[in-house]
């Protein structure tokens, strides 16, 4: 896979909208679910281009935050403003809306379509959004061709490597050109080879100007792909710094 | 530590842990358990009505008429061309069992005086006693004629609650009141019997017959071997070998009578069983589909349940036990229910009979609830073999591994067209599951059979009471001149009444009827003959023509459907009507399915009445006008128009529904209703096992940023394209089950419906039907597909 600054192509690929310079605003936010609170006032900003790791201990409200940046979820309380969108506001389909135009979203377990290829399973993300097949079959292609993976192309998920279904979840999330990409232990599926990769491509994206939300336990991970350490337990931030990333 | 050590009791058949698991399995399945008990419930409901029906039509009847040792023919016997000795020796001959007889019958034109009686022919036997080998006549009120003057009439009796309203505590009303023979005695009525076998109108004493000058006799065969009509034809053709020609003036068999009695209750069994047949396919299909469901769905399930120590056959157990307990509890319910549902139409079959109260047999109960519970335990078998041959390792990994899809082409094809995203993943869902879309889609084919098959019926019945009654909006009846009638006589003939209101305004047509009742040589009954006029032939009779022509003169009759089918006569035939002491040969040159209002009577021109009764003064109350009114017509201001024309005229307003339409439409209704409603559940049972297969995809689906409505629009998309396969193909099968159901039906009414009332379907009715399929698939799959809107993504995507 060719590194860093050889991904010239996905420069284009990646959002084309003007983003604002605080891309993610998290204010207060409190998610409660009966007695537990999973969050318990979160405060934080992701500026565009950070590349941001949020750690911590199993239960500490990490995928919780998550959820809510990419609006799966609403806050109890608190402001969520993503590209300007305050999240909080908007209904369930608002929240849909927002995510096929602004969020990319990277699984642990990848959730590709079993039904689908390789190519059809990243196309499907435009064409949800009122691109004809054509066009997005197009660009699905050409992005898999950047990731390497075009010659899978026709490959169902079943009779994919580890790696090679989270390279077809990355397109995916790369599709509608999101202002945000959000990845939620991204290599915790797959063995250290094939973890290597997916973290050199996030590294690559981010270097390209993508700005990247990490979610993991990995420290390895939040060192080598992102540029600040968000660490929370018991659904607070209990500290934040600046990372040097490594090779 | 210690009691950690200590030898665990293993109780090696563990069927409490599978009872267990069975209870649990039942509980994570509430909704496709209450799908299951009610798909069974109706199911049991119907099949308990049909078979009930089906077994009360004959088993009443067979037990009275053994009781009675009925006569399997009645014959009767000119006694001027055989002798006594010559139809005695026929007691003798093969295959007869027993022979009472030979009785000298005469018929009677007399009046009855008493409450509710009216005159008319009756066929008069004379007989000693009412006991005897053949056709032992049940007593039951009063006592046999023992001297000449006293007469027995055959009636059946009443029910028990209206039993005992007669002059005497305990005894009916007729008792005591007279029959007046013209020319003759006054008759006294003594008794009331009832012979199953109709063998006589009227019995009086040998002595007091003879007085009649009887014309022929009458002799009661039963045979070793009668079941059948071609039984009963040899057994008569050896009786009567050796016989002068022409000897027998009739022979009337049992089986006929049988058939009768079974018309009723048979319309409603064709009916009830295909319903019950569809109800109990769709529980099979129903029942495999939330097997096969939940032993897909429940991999893991099973391999965890095989890792804990569960034997294969414990497995399939626990899969069992998880649709029987449903099952036969909807069946149990649906048994309690049909049973209630059948009282009515049981009662409504019976009434009159004679045979006491009829109920559901035992039996039909007990196969209900033993076979039902066994084909659904057999349908869920198949789906659970694979539970139970599935090894441990191979259920866990099933359960987590990626699936291989299937219907890959065609959803790749789907993907590539124009259609928008949300319905191309929806067109697709199906042919990911090729099993569970065929179950699916035979669940709908049943209920659009089913919507096909009740329109159908409805449309039917509806035309067979237009045909029957819709041309006979208003009738019209001179007042009963007779002292104390309490109103005043019209004072207009027969023909100016016609005049009267031909001339009204509102008045299209006209028809004249006149009742008149005839002895039929040969038979024990009466019959009546409607000599009609006016616009008899467009006014709706002519087409009900099934067979045959319309009338042409004053010596022949048209017979309705049930009439012939009373008697075994047919188009062709030459009856002999008698009246006024002469006999007068008439030809039966059409048969129609129906006649004017009233019990089945004959049809004959008006100019036949010259011929068949020259002598009868007809009186204006007598006959009834039949009015078809213009569209448009405010039937209550026309009935005013006829009364103040003519003070005298009775006026009344025919419209309404008949029981029997009622009943058969709300019945169609009442089942096309459930089995939608069941073919819904179905729908909803697959898109529920559909949703939760796919929460995983759906969470995804979501997450990249498909709204609601797109789910919803999916996953509806998934079943209305099956719905609307299932509505195209179940329409020509509803076809075709109508075309076969409706002649049997109406032929177990002894009723020949002509084409117009099975042709019945037209393209605009054609069009809601095919779009029925993917109604009740909409329906089906839309609550579900709402939920499968609301999944929760960041928990489905989190937990999956």
């Amino acid at each position: 896979m060719p590194a860093g600054p050889a991904l010239p192509r996905l420069v284009a690929m990646t959002s084309e909208e003007s983003t604002p310079d605080v891309v993610v605003r998290l204010t207060d936010v409190r998610k409660e679910y009966g007695d537990t609170t999973a969050l318990a006032g979160v405060s934080l900003q992701i500026r565009a281009g950070e590349a941001v790791a949020v750690m911590g201990p199993s239960g500490c409200g990490k995928s919780t935050m998550l959820n809510m940046v990419a609006g799966l979820d609403r806050p109890t309380s608190g402001d969520v403003i993503v590209h300007g969108e305050d999240l909080g506001r908007l209904d369930e389909t608002g929240r849909a809306l927002f995510r096929r135009r602004r969020i990319g979203m990277i699984f642990q377990f990848f959730n590709l379509l079993d039904d689908l290829p390789a190519l059809d399973n990243v196309a499907l993300a435009a064409q949800l959004v009122g691109v004809s097949a054509r066009q997005a079959r197009r660009r699905a292609l050409e992005l898999l061709d950047e990731l390497d993976i075009a010659d899978r192309r026709d490959i169902y998920p079943a009779a994919l490597s580890g790696g090679e279904r989270q390279r077809v979840a990355v397109a995916r999330a790369l599709m509608n050109r999101p202002a945000l990409l959000l990845a939620d232990e991204p290599t915790g599926a797959l063995d250290s080879s094939a973890g290597e990769q997916v973290m050199d491509l996030l590294l690559d994206l981010n270097q390209i100007g993508q700005t990247l939300l990490l979610v993991t336990h990995d420290e390895r991970l939040a060192t080598r792909c992102a540029s600040r350490l968000v660490e929370l337990a018991d659904g607070r931030v209990t500290g934040e710094r600046s990372l040097e990333r490594s090779a | 530590m210690t009691r950690l050590g200590q030898p665990v009791p293993f109780r090696e058949r563990g069927t409490g842990a599978m009872w267990r698991a069975a209870r649990a399995a039942v509980r994570r399945r509430k909704l496709q358990t209450v799908v299951i008990g009610l798909v069974l419930l109706f199911s049991a409901a119907t099949t308990v009505m049909a078979l009930g029906l089906l077994v009360a039509s004959t088993a009443p009847f067979d037990d009275a008429f053994a009781r009675q040792r009925g006569a399997h023919v009645v014959a009767t016997y000119d006694s001027g061309l055989v002798t006594g000795a010559q139809l005695e020796q026929t007691a003798r001959r093969p295959g007869v069992e027993a022979v009472a007889g030979p009785f000298a019958q005469a018929v009677l034109e007399v009046t009855l005086t008493g409450p509710g009686m009216m005159g008319g022919p009756l066929n008069v036997v004379g007989r000693a006693d009412p006991a005897g080998p053949v056709d032992r006549v049940e007593l039951w009120a009063g006592r046999w004629p023992s001297a000449p003057g006293e007469i027995v009439l055959n009636d059946t009796p009443p029910p028990a609650d209206l039993a005992g309203f007669g002059p005497e505590p305990g005894q009916p009303p007729i008792l005591g009141s007279t029959a007046e023979v013209p020319g003759g005695p006054t008759l006294t009525v003594v008794g009331m019997a009832y012979s199953l076998g109709r063998t006589a109108d009227a019995w009086v004493t040998p002595e007091q017959v003879r007085a009649f000058r009887p014309s022929s006799v009458q002799m009661l065969y039963r045979f070793a071997s009668a079941a059948t009509d071609q039984q009963v034809e040899a057994g008569m053709a050896t009786v009567t070998e050796g016989l002068p020609a022409e000897a027998l003036l009739a022979a009337q068999s049992y089986l006929l009578i049988k058939q009768s009695v079974a018309a009723e209750p048979g319309v409603f069994v064709p009916f009830l069983m295909v319903f019950g047949i569809l109800g109990l396919v769709a529980a099979v299909l129903i029942v495999a589909n939330v097997v096969s469901g939940a032993v897909v769905s429940g991999f893991r399930h099973i391999g965890i349940l095989k890792a804990l120590g569960f034997t294969p056959g414990q497995v399939l157990a626990v899969y069992l036990v998880m649709v029987s307990v449903p099952a036969v509890v909807g069946c149990a319910i649906g048994t309690v229910l049909g049973n209630i549902g059948a009282r009515p139409l049981l009662d409504m079959s019976f009434q009159g009979m004679g045979f006491g109260p009829v109920g559901i047999s035992p039996l039909v109960n007990v196969a209900t609830l033993l076979g039902m519970p066994v084909v659904v335990v057999l349908a869920a078998l198949v789906p659970a073999s694979r539970a139970r041959r599935l090894s441990a390792v191979e259920a866990i990994s099933a359960g987590s591994a990626p699936r291989v899809g299937r219907g890959l082409r065609v959803q790749r094809w789907l993907g590539g067209t124009r259609l928008p995203r949300a319905v191309s993943l929806g067109l697709g869902l199906p042919f990911a599951r090729p099993g569970r879309t065929a179950l699916t889609m035979s669940a709908v084919l049943l209920g659009v059979t089913t919507v096909t098959f009740a329109t159908g019926l409805t449309s039917t019945v509806t035309r067979y009471a237009d045909a029957t009654d819709g041309n006979d909006h208003v009738g019209v009846r001179a007042a009963d001149p007779a002292p104390g009638a309490g109103r005043p006589a019209s004072s207009l003939t027969d023909q100016q009444i016609e005049a009267l209101l031909r001339a009204l305004p509102g008045t299209n047509r006209v028809t004249v009827n006149l009742t008149l009742d005839f002895a039929l040589v040969g038979s024990t009954r009466p019959v009546g003959v409607n000599f009609l006029r006016g616009d008899v032939e467009t006014q709706g009779y002519r087409e009900q023509l099934v067979e045959g022509r319309w009338l042409a003169g004053p010596d022949e009759l048209v017979a309705p459907s049930e009439w012939l089918g009373e008697r075994g006569l047919a188009v062709g035939d030459r009856i002999v009507l008698e009246a006024e002491g002469r006999r007068s040969p008439a030809t039966i040159v059409g048969e129609t399915m129906s006649g004017p209002p009233g019990p089945s009577r004959l049809l004959a021109d008006w100019s036949a009445l010259a011929r068949l009764a020259p002598a009868r003064e007809v009186g204006n109350h007598e006959i009834l006008y039949q009015i078809q009114l213009a569209p448009g017509t405010d039937v209550p201001a026309y009935t005013a128009a006829v009364q103040a024309a003519d003070p005298g005229l009775d006026v009344w307003d025919n419209g309404g529904t008949d029981s029997f339409t009622v009943a058969a439409v709300s019945l169609a209704a009442a089942v096309t209703l459930m089995l939608g409603l069941v073919t819904a559940l179905a729908v909803f049972n697959t898109v529920v096992l559909n949703t939760r297969e796919r929460r995983r995809d759906i969470g995804m689906l979501k997450s990249i940023g498909m709204t609601p409505r797109q789910v919803t629009a999916m996953m509806v998309t998934s079943m209305a394209v099956l719905g609307m396969l299932g509505g195209l193909l179940g329409i020509p099968v509803g076809i075709v089950a109508h075309r076969l159901v409706v002649p049997i039906a109406s032929g177990a009414a002894q009723i020949r419906v002509p084409d117009s009332l099975i042709n019945v379907w037209e393209a605009p009715l054609l069009g809601v039907l095919a779009l029925a399929g993917a109604v009740i698939a909409m329906v089906g799959a839309l609550l579900p597909a709402r939920s499968a809107a609301r999944l929760p993504i960041a928990e489905v995507l989190h937990n999956e």
